[in-house]
């Protein structure tokens, strides 16, 4: 008769149950050495599965709480995408020139540029192309003449759409660069 | 452990019970290395054995395998009845056994195992068992090869009544095991974004979709979690207070820590297989880039330094070899590079909009999502040869493989509302594991 040592590595934390994970030896009873072939009646193996201490039901966060700021939307519209693409269109200029010019007599406030996409990418791709959707507004105004401490950019991808349909309408709704003034607007 | 002395001792006598205890005990401990070792010292003894033993083994690596019919008792009571519905569909999900009805048993269960009320009815491997429920909930399991006329399996199994499901997989692992030589997956899990009724939230649920709990952070925006190798932790990115940070959560604290933040987009991705240390993607310099980051250092290593995007990292089961999404020839392809950022190849020339690689876990394939109208899951070796469709109803993207390669869980919305699916790797037996109730994407499987 041989003991040996399972280390059953599976019952490393078991659930969410019991958070506290431990990785514990298992003693396991070995078949006898000597086997008969026609033997049927042989001690089992013993397996015990342990309720791991009960750790908490929910993750701790370890981050501060972010100081909230201002925020002020629908002062501009959104401008719009193709499918897959990050450049401005013509039509879009003016828009974007009335803001450039808005930002120069608001010296207090501060602009921030989302970039949104439809659904139809998969969500990390889609939040690359908000990006440059948003760093592309960003530049243009920078070429209007806006300071670019003035400017930030986030991106939401396919995160937060306006509409929810699956049509070419909704979609093109979708995708857009969306503005909201930060920190104090002057009257 | 046992030594190499008893394994060529085992073979020498023959005994093919003690290969078999022996196999479906240290597969759980050696991993892969003593799989294949096992394969190979089963070929020896097959050959040795052919005629007087039955091939209740099962080759898993050949396609055309055939499967075993196996009989599963109903064990006694609620417990028991669980135990025994758990073991009956990991087996069957595997697509290596049938099951065969218990209304064509002709043994009762409480009666000796007599062979000959089984190889008339074809079936190969007979589940019989007992159940005790006092504090604990205690099962005894046999299992008998019809053909050897005799058990090859016999342990107990003690556990709280909490985790009645647990142990029910725990014994379709060994039962696994004792077949095939290799670990079973029946005890993973599946980490995945959820959202129901408005806030996003991490949800980590059996790989069977069972036992969903939710993690509660606090973020309202989450993208697709990674595991770390050994299946502790994860990284994530949520987007707060408009900043894309990475969190690392702590599965054995249940804590959550910002690793790291800058002005962009930083979206997680895995991690490395030895260090500390995994990939991501961010746009702090400006156009989306692959970086590495230590999270021991906090420093990290620019990979890639094209204009367009370069996102989606995964990285091989070895670490030398990293699949990405770049634009940087028109369209989302995945490429693939050297860990250090070397040696940038393409992968995909079919489509034209192919994203969210990533890598079998023995590297031979790479599994991602292409569009073809709508989004489906295909493979694809990673030198681009043998691309294969898995998927062709509704858009289905974020696909993850199980720890043996053998499965793959991935999102669809074929149902309508966006949910956590499951399938063999090879397309068949797709199926939803989240309810329809609530929203779901990013699935990825934990490694153990």
């Amino acid at each position: 008769m041989k003991r040996i040592w399972v280390l059953f590595a599976l019952l490393a934390f078991i659930s969410f149950g019991c958070q506290k994970a431990a990785t514990k030896p298992e003693a396991v009873q070995p078949a006898p050495e000597k086997e008969e072939k026609e033997s049927v009646q042989k001690p089992p193996e013993k397996v015990t599965e342990q309720k791991i201490a009960s750790g908490k039901e929910s993750v701790e966060s370890q981050e501060k709480a972010a100081g909230a700021m201002e925020e002020k939307e629908g002062i501009f519209k959104d401008i719009h995408f193709d499918f897959d693409k990050y450049d401005i269109k013509n039509e879009d200029k003016s828009a974007l020139k009335a803001i450039a010019s808005w930002m120069t007599k608001n010296p207090g406030a501060k602009l921030s540029v989302e970039g949104h996409c439809d659904d139809r990418g998969t969500n990390e791709y889609n939040l690359a192309l908000g990006d440059r959707r948003a760093k592309a507004v960003k530049d243009y105004l920078l070429s209007l003449g806006v300071s670019s401490s003035k400017i930030e950019t986030v991106s939401y991808g396919e995160e937060k759409p306006l509409c929810t349909e699956e049509t070419e309408d909704c979609w093109a709704k979708n995708r857009r660069a969306h503005f909201v003034v930060l920190g104090k607007v002057s009257k | 452990m046992n030594s190499t002395g008893n394994r060529h001792q085992a073979m020498d006598q023959g005994h093919r019970e003690r290969i078999n205890s022996y196999m479906s005990r240290s597969c759980f401990a050696f991993g892969i290395y003593s799989v294949k070792f096992f394969l190979l010292l089963l070929a020896i003894h097959l050959s040795l054995f052919t005629s007087s033993d039955a091939k209740i083994y099962i080759d898993i690596t050949s396609p055309s395998a055939k499967k075993v019919p196996i009989a599963i008792y109903e064990l006694p009571g609620s417990a028991g009845r669980e135990i025994s519905e758990v073991i009956k569909g990991d087996l069957v999900f595997t697509g290596l056994f049938t099951y065969v009805d218990s209304a064509s048993y002709v043994e009762q269960i409480s009666q000796p195992f007599n062979p000959g009320n089984w190889t008339p009815l074809g079936v190969e491997a007979v589940v019989k068992g007992t159940v005790q429920e006092g504090a604990n909930l205690t099962v005894s399991i046999t299992l008998y090869d019809t053909s050897e006329g005799k058990a090859v399996l016999s342990k107990e199994y003690q556990t709280d009544k909490s985790l009645v499901r647990q142990l029910g997989h725990t014994i379709s692992n060994d039962i696994y095991n004792l077949f095939t030589g290799s670990a079973g997956i029946f005890r993973t899990r599946i980490l995945f974004v959820g959202e129901r009724g408005g806030g996003k939230d991490l949800y980590l649920v059996d790989w069977d979709g069972q036992r969903a709990r939710k993690l509660g952070l606090k973020s309202s925006i989450l993208l697709s979690p990674h595991w770390s190798r050994e299946g502790t932790k994860a990284v994530y990115s949520s987007e707060r207070g408009r900043q894309w940070g990475i969190y690392l959560l702590d599965f054995l604290k249940m804590t959550e820590k910002r690793i790291f933040v800058s002005k962009g987009t930083n979206m997680a991705g895995d991690f490395f297989p030895k260090e500390n240390a995994f990939i991501f993607s961010s746009t702090k310099d400006g156009t989306p880039a692959l970086f590495s980051y230590n999270i021991d250092t906090g420093t990290m290593k620019k990979l890639t330094f094209t204009h367009g995007i370069d996102v989606s990292p995964s990285v091989s089961p070895d670490g030398k070899s990293i699949a990405f999404v770049s634009d940087r020839g028109g369209t989302p392809q995945i490429y693939i590079m050297r860990s250090d950022g070397s040696e940038v190849r393409r992968v995909t020339f079919e489509g034209s909009y192919n994203t969210s690689p990533c890598w079998s876990p023995s590297g031979d394939r790479i599994a991602f999502s292409g569009r073809r109208g709508k989004n489906q899951i295909f493979t694809i070796k990673p030198d681009g040869s043998e691309l294969m469709q898995l998927t062709d109803s509704g858009n289905n993207e974020d696909p993850s493989f199980s720890p043996d390669g053998r499965y793959i869980t991935f999102m669809s919305d074929r149902d309508r509302t966006k949910s956590i699916y499951i399938m063999r790797a090879n397309g068949e037996s797709q199926r939803r594991i989240t309810p329809k109730d609530m929203r779901a994407f990013g699935p990825r499987w934990s490694p153990n």
